[in-house]
């Protein structure tokens, strides 16, 4: 099967790549457009005539959006620092220790990110209502430090089990406790599982919409996704102001996964695919 | 050192659902202040009611005082009857009866939990039959002379009625009010659709392409990176996006569909049932299949290239190797990206949402969006419950469902040590 690639082969990747990002590209270029050239016949020309700035800044003087991005930037932040900390604790201890119900947990952990949402979205805003904390940072990362809980801990077992196992029992020998074990052996090597699993996490809980359109209504508090859905004005869309958001919450993500896309992969196969 | 990842998974994800369960058989409405929280039984608040009863007693003790002898009598007994119940429930509601009137004579509100006291059927119904038998008696009254004082009891009066809820308990009425529901129906159908059609798309697409990517190439880092951006982008965003390019008048994949005759008019895509569903189920597939081919890709790169020798030089063709060797190795990886797709096709939300809303005329309206409608837009929280509890059943019996074909392999990989 390790043939050379033909220029044939060539030809369909970038026809693939370009099927992929044409949205992307198309969206960039009429975010350069002015409203002229966004509507009528001249719609559809690739590029603008009179290429201008001035739907970003509409976007970020007519709109909260620096707001969006800030809470979006609070919340998914603080879930990634809270679940990688909790998780790896789960998972080392999974994947280390020997205790009854090892195998229930694990499965525990599976189904509860399969649970739809939209089951258990009710219940929390009433617990949230009812506690004060809608409309509040914290409404949103309690929520979702559990929905990304389970593949965390999934990622990280898979990846603890991989560390040797001889660092640990010298360590134990020189008569360091768990916890030393942990932070002094099992920590600096794990690092790098860690880091994956941060960006999948950071991603999930940046893109999550559905508790973020529940809990926190007030402008004050949408993310980014919430945001931009609701960017609309009162009898049309003003795509050039739209566009210009897409592109400014497109662009961090994509620098994102050209940097970590190998650290993304792995982690998202390490969870889900069988080695 | 599992506790604390636990504790939240149990609090925030397992009780939910099951406090999801229980609103489903109430019927639980968060606009009308009697049915806004759950009651199994009767209860009495205890703060409506001493809004009122002191004052109905006082009015009643004015009316006696100057009423003629056969009206008198009347109101005595009513006000006897009054002060009968009153004692009961002062029975009944024990030290928070005491509690409350204290607070209430300082101005203040007790907490709902205080103030709620069970009563039992009993002095419920007894309640309701003095006010009414109090109401009638002012009304024959009233007939004769009115006086700003015996309208001013009957409101009082009327104002008791209040302070007793009535419990809203209806077992699995939801359930069969749902199903005997065209829209749910509807929803139940256009979800599956949507779920079978894109995952079909995603997994056939997927798969070819993870088979043409699965070699040594110059820019594959690259073409990683390309394949995973949709899949990053948040999906309310990407809906957002498509929403613009699928614009009946500036759209330009809207306009594209035209040129190549996909669609009669650019229009047609966001306009009819048809056209809806299938602009929905394109930006799933263009958002998920590369990220499936990721999958499928990972699950292609473990297979041991020597296989492929033997089967060569057995003779084997191209396509008997697929079916004899590739297949069946890829079976565990294909069978978890299809359950993870799957599930995450029927619990569909935010796509729809911000793309069709559901719309036009409720053609791509999913169980999820119906359920949320339900939830939040008409504030029935004990239906919407029943429907978000029939999307859980749902997803529950496809994990069922792929288990089985997966065997055990999914978990007792993660038993081995």
């Amino acid at each position: 099967m390790e043939k050379k690639a033909s220029p044939l082969f060539y030809a369909f990747l970038i026809l693939f790549a370009f099927v992929i990002m044409f949205p992307f590209l198309w969206v960039f270029l009429s975010s350069l457009k002015p409203p002229s050239e966004l509507f009528g016949v001249n719609a559809f020309d690739p590029f603008a005539d009179n290429p201008t700035l001035a739907n970003y800044k509409h976007v970020f003087l007519d709109h909260p959006f620096l707001d969006y991005l800030k809470n979006s930037f609070v919340v998914a932040g603080v879930t990634t620092a809270y679940t990688v900390f909790t998780a790896s604790f789960a998972a080392y201890a999974i994947a280390r220790l020997q205790f009854r119900g090892k195998a229930i947990i694990l499965g525990l952990a599976l189904s509860v990110s399969m649970f739809p949402q939209i089951a258990t979205v009710a219940p929390i805003f009433r617990i949230l209502l009812n506690v004060g904390l809608t409309n509040s940072y914290l409404g949103l990362i309690i929520p979702y430090t559990v929905i990304t809980l389970p593949l965390s801990i999934w990622i990280l077992v898979t990846f603890f089990r991989k560390i040797p196992y001889d660092l640990e029992e010298s360590a134990k020998i020189d008569g360091a406790s768990l916890m030393q074990t942990y932070w002094r052996i099992i920590f600096p090597l794990a690092v790098p599982g860690l880091f994956t699993t941060a960006i999948l996490v950071f991603i999930a809980a940046w893109n999550e919409f559905l508790y973020a359109y529940t809990i926190n209504t007030a402008p004050a508090y949408r993310t980014v996704p919430v945001g931009i859905s609701l960017f609309q004005g009162r009898f049309t869309i003003p795509w050039g102001g739209l566009s210009a958001a897409t592109v400014v919450v497109t662009v961090p993500l994509v620098i994102l996964v050209l940097i970590f896309q190998r650290r993304i992969v792995s982690g998202l196969t390490s969870g889900s695919v069988k080695e | 050192m599992i506790a604390p990842s636990l504790l939240l998974i149990l609090i925030i994800a397992i009780y939910p659902v099951f406090q999801s369960f229980y609103y489903s058989l109430f019927d639980l409405r968060l606009n009308e202040p009697t049915k806004s929280s759950t009651h199994l039984n009767y209860e009495l608040n205890l703060y409506v009611y001493l809004q009122y009863e002191p004052f109905l007693v006082d009015g009643l003790d004015k009316q006696i005082k100057t009423a003629s002898a056969p009206v008198k009598q009347k109101l005595q007994n009513v006000k006897e009857e009054l002060t009968e119940l009153d004692d009961q429930i002062k029975e009944d509601a024990g030290e928070a009866y005491q509690k409350v009137y204290k607070m209430f004579m300082n101005y203040e509100t007790p907490s709902d939990e205080l103030s709620l006291v069970e009563i039992s059927g009993e002095t419920a119904s007894e309640f309701q039959k003095t006010i009414a038998d109090l109401n009638e008696k002012l009304s024959t009254l009233e007939a004769k002379k009115t006086t700003d004082d015996l309208k001013q009891i009957a409101e009082l009066a009327s104002g008791l009625e209040g302070a007793i809820i009535e419990p809203n308990f209806i077992g699995l009425d939801h359930y069969w009010t749902t199903f005997s529901n065209d829209r749910t129906w509807h929803a139940l159908w256009h979800t599956f659709l949507f779920t079978i059609i894109s995952v079909a798309a995603e997994f056939l697409f997927g798969f070819a392409i993870a088979l043409v990517i699965n070699k040594a190439f110059f820019g594959r880092g690259l073409m990683r990176a390309t394949v995973l951006i949709p899949w990053a982008i948040p999906t309310a965003v990407s809906a957002m996006m498509w929403s613009y390019l699928y614009d009946g008048q500036n759209g330009i994949v809207a306009k594209f569909f035209e040129t190549i005759g996909i669609v009669p008019d650019m229009a047609t895509l966001m306009t009819t049932d048809v056209g809806a569903m299938f602009a929905v189920i394109l930006v799933d597939v263009w958002k998920t299949t590369p990220f499936m081919a990721l999958l499928l890709l990972a699950g292609l790169q473990v297979i041991p290239k020597n296989l492929y020798e033997a089967a060569a030089i057995d003779g084997a063709s191209k396509a008997k190797q697929f079916f004899q060797v590739t297949l069946p190795l890829m079976k565990s990886s294909i069978l978890v990206a299809l359950l993870f797709r799957t599930l995450e096709a029927f619990r569909v939300f935010d796509l729809v949402f911000v793309l069709t809303g559901g719309g036009p005329g409720n053609s791509t309206e999913m169980i999820s969006g119906y359920s949320y409608r339900v939830l939040f837009s008409q504030q029935n929280f004990g239906l919407g419950s029943a429907l978000a509890i029939i999307v859980f059943l749902c997803v529950a019996l496809i994990s069922i469902i792929y288990i089985k074909f997966l065997g055990s392999d999914l978990l007792s990989d993660s038993s081995k040590t």
